[in-house]
């Protein structure tokens, strides 16, 4: 079977035709950020405890939530999505830095034993607020960290230009996955961060393999003019593209779709980021890169080869 | 035969073998996300800043703590440093079992002193310092009993006769009212020490303190040498804990949580069965899409998914990796992204083909011209990987360690391995070999 096989498709003259549904994705997203005061941290990084409870039947949801606000504070009870059935609960509650932490647990059981007795506490996590603190931190430090990894790499191996058009396309994949998840009502956990750090790494490679080919061309016909270049080597990889991409969503899905609720964050960061990175690789950062050309001139990007 | 594609075919075959013998020695241990069990971050709380003196007090308090563990059977527990700042300890119990009890154990100081008493009890602070004439006089201080009920308030010496460095040891025993209690044993100095002070005090009130909070205060009826009792113990096990506390030593700072997390076993069976499940299901789209897209060549393509599977496997056992929900995560998204350096070089080769090259020169130039960029790719995700470890909990680092690991192991299976495979093809052949890479035409 063979996709695309002489493809010669106009991707820089059609750009806008995915540019602005790009821009109307960050805008939207930012905007729904802005709407709900913020993102959606889950417990890693705001502090508090988080309690999976699986019931015997179906669990009385108002009861719980009474009986274990009359004890705690910032109570909030859902039933557990997805797999499982729907006999579980997950109870979360905020901590404050007085209370006692190490009792929470036991007071949030002597509260549900007050209803029932058959209920067992499948998991059970408790973050300290000067922990969350910490996390926020290195969360912060890692994304800014792995960029600017990127970038030097990149400038090393390529040229300054080639670096820039790849890390914008990133950031340009990180900023749509987290405004999505924020549309989605999804939170931010200390895993769905990881597997945005993968995401990154995983975006810059889909660049870097167009990025390579354009490289080369160049090299092959210096005089020829980049946009032509550009254009002829994102149709050259453009099966290779499809190929891996659609075969990494696959592992990506299989995970969303079998591997339980502890994964589903992180999967689904990566199933949105690898569809929205492929299109970035051809949409944003190409132009950029024909972009970067025309204001800064040609000899910042020529040659670059180590 | 061509000999150097025998001495390659046999490298790969020798690795494979001693990567099965690696694990059937020593399986992949599994994480307390997965198997049930408790982790724990605790903070100790040293005062004073120099590093030198938190690295100490840590790993006092770590080797403290160890001895508590292990008294209180629990010795799979492990008790690592963590944390940049130096001063936090991860526990990992697993299992559950009593979990208050173990988290009391951990983090009670176990700093036991004897005091005389001069006043009290007293059922406010106003009511001592009334007593004494509104101050409560410089050589004395003020505390309370551990009862968080009717809580009282005594006047101690500031200074106490015995401190936690006087034990020489603790037990339980029972009482003449068979209650139980924990008694101690005294180093010779604190006896002769301890000897004098009940001789001078019989009749008078003293008060036994634990981590700050008066345990009880018994009348000195005699002259009392080495060894004490402490009573007031509602259960064995209370007195028991005690005792284990007492033995293991005071720590150096008090502790506090900073982290829990608690899986219960049967949630951890659940999540690898379902990591089990995403897994063979990614396995089996990809396999079957590359089979249909390349035919012979995604047979290739599957050997060496298959090996880079393996390796992994086993390279994690050696580096004494745990495999936790997310590494199982990264071990999945490693198929996925495997084959991508597959796609990248069968591409490469069919581009070449349609040049009109030979077909060994087409593999030659497919496989040369497509590593520069694998380099390329495999840098990048590793420097993302890189700063994942930055973060240290156990599920996170899990990931990285496996994506890092599947990305070098990666490495040698799509480019050697893969090329070996195709060599064979074409050695195989003879001289108008043909390769099979599911092009039209």
């Amino acid at each position: 079977m063979e996709l695309f096989r002489n493809a010669d498709l106009d991707f820089l003259g059609k750009k806008w035709r995915f540019i602005l549904p790009s821009l109307a994705l960050i805008v939207v997203g930012l905007g729904s950020i802005v709407a709900q005061h913020g993102l959606l941290y889950s417990i890693d990084f705001k502090s508090g405890t988080q309690t999976e409870i699986r019931w015997d039947g179906t669990p009385p949801i108002e009861k719980i939530r009474s009986a274990i606000s009359s004890k705690l504070q910032g109570v909030t009870v859902v039933a557990a999505h997805g797999t499982g059935g729907s006999n579980e609960v997950i109870v979360s509650t905020a901590l404050s830095r007085e209370e006692n932490v190490t009792a929470v647990r036991q007071t949030i059981e002597s509260a549900l034993s007050s209803i029932t007795n058959s209920y067992s506490i499948r998991d059970f996590e408790l973050i300290g607020p000067q922990v969350s603190e910490d996390l926020r931190h290195q969360a912060g430090m890692a994304t800014a960290g792995a960029s600017g990894g990127m970038l030097l790499y990149l400038s090393y191996r390529f040229r300054l230009g080639y670096a820039v058009a790849a890390v914008l396309a990133m950031a340009h994949d990180a900023v749509i996955t987290v405004g999505l998840f924020s549309l989605l009502h999804q939170e931010i956990s200390l895993t769905v961060v990881a597997a945005l750090l993968t995401l990154i790494g995983y975006s810059m490679n889909d660049t870097i393999v167009v990025f390579d080919r354009v490289r080369e061309n160049r090299r092959a016909q210096p005089r020829a003019p980049l946009a032509g270049v550009i254009n002829r080597s994102i149709n050259q990889t453009l099966s290779r593209t499809v190929l891996t991409s659609g075969l990494t969503l696959l592992t990506a899905l299989s995970l969303l779709f079998f591997g339980g609720p502890v994964l589903h964050g992180f999967s689904l960061v990566l199933a949105i980021g690898i569809v929205v990175g492929t299109f970035s690789s051809v949409y944003i950062a190409s132009p950029f890169l024909l972009a970067w050309d025309r204001r800064f001139g040609r000899e910042t990007l020529s040659g670059g080869l180590r | 035969m061509n000999k150097m594609l025998l001495r390659k075919s046999l490298l790969i075959v020798a690795i494979a073998v001693a990567a099965v013998l690696v694990l059937l020695r020593k399986p992949l241990s599994l994480g307390l996300d997965l198997r049930g069990g408790t982790s724990l971050i605790l903070r100790v709380n040293v005062e004073g800043t120099s590093s030198e003196r938190i690295r100490e007090a840590v790993e006092q308090t770590r080797q403290i703590l160890e001895k508590r563990v292990n008294a209180y059977g629990l010795s799979e527990t492990s008790i690592q440093r963590y944390g940049s700042q130096g001063n936090e300890l991860l526990v990992q119990v697993p299992g559950v079992g009593d979990l208050s009890r173990v988290k009391g154990l951990l983090q009670s100081r176990g700093l036991l002193e004897w005091y005389s008493v001069e006043g009290g009890p007293y059922s406010t602070p106003a009511d001592a310092a009334a007593e004494f004439g509104g101050v409560v006089p410089y050589s004395d201080k003020l505390m309370a009993t551990k009862q968080s009920g009717e809580r009282m308030w005594y006047v101690l010496r500031s200074q106490p006769v015995i401190r936690g460095t006087d034990l020489r040891d603790a037990r339980t025993a029972v009482d003449s009212t068979e209650r139980p209690v924990t008694t101690f044993d005294l180093t010779a100095d604190a006896a002769a020490r301890f000897q004098k002070y009940t001789a001078a005090n019989i009749g008078k009130r003293s008060a036994i303190v634990l981590d700050g909070k008066i345990l009880s205060v018994p009348v000195i009826e005699d002259v009392i040498r080495d060894s004490g009792e402490i009573r007031g113990a509602k259960t064995v096990q209370e007195a028991e804990d005690l005792a284990v506390e007492l033995r293991s030593g005071a720590l150096p700072a008090s502790i506090e949580l900073m982290q829990q997390h608690t899986v219960e076993a049967s949630l951890g069976t659940d999540s690898v069965h379902r990591g089990l499940i995403a897994g063979a299901a990614g396995l089996a789209a990809v396999v079957a899409t590359m089979l249909l897209y390349y035919r012979w060549a995604g047979a290739n393509a599957t050997l060496a998914l298959a090996l880079n599977g393996l390796l992994l496997l086993a390279a994690l056992s050696c580096f004494g990796a745990v495999l936790t929900m997310p590494g199982i995560a990264g071990v999945v998204l490693t198929i996925g992204m495997a084959v991508d350096s597959n796609v990248l070089i069968f591409e490469r080769i069919r581009e070449e083909l349609r040049t009109g090259k030979s077909v060994s020169a087409a593999l030659g130039a497919g496989f040369y011209k497509a590593f520069a960029t694998l380099v390329d790719t495999h840098v990048t995700t590793v420097v993302s990987c890189l700063f994942l470890f930055s973060f240290g909990t156990p599920p996170v680092k899990g990931f990285a360690t496996t994506l890092l690991l599947g990305l070098v192991t990666n490495l040698f299976t799509s480019v050697f391995v893969s090329r070996v495979a195709f060599d064979w093809e074409l050695a195989m052949q003879g001289r108008t070999a043909k390769l099979n890479l599911g092009m039209s035409g």
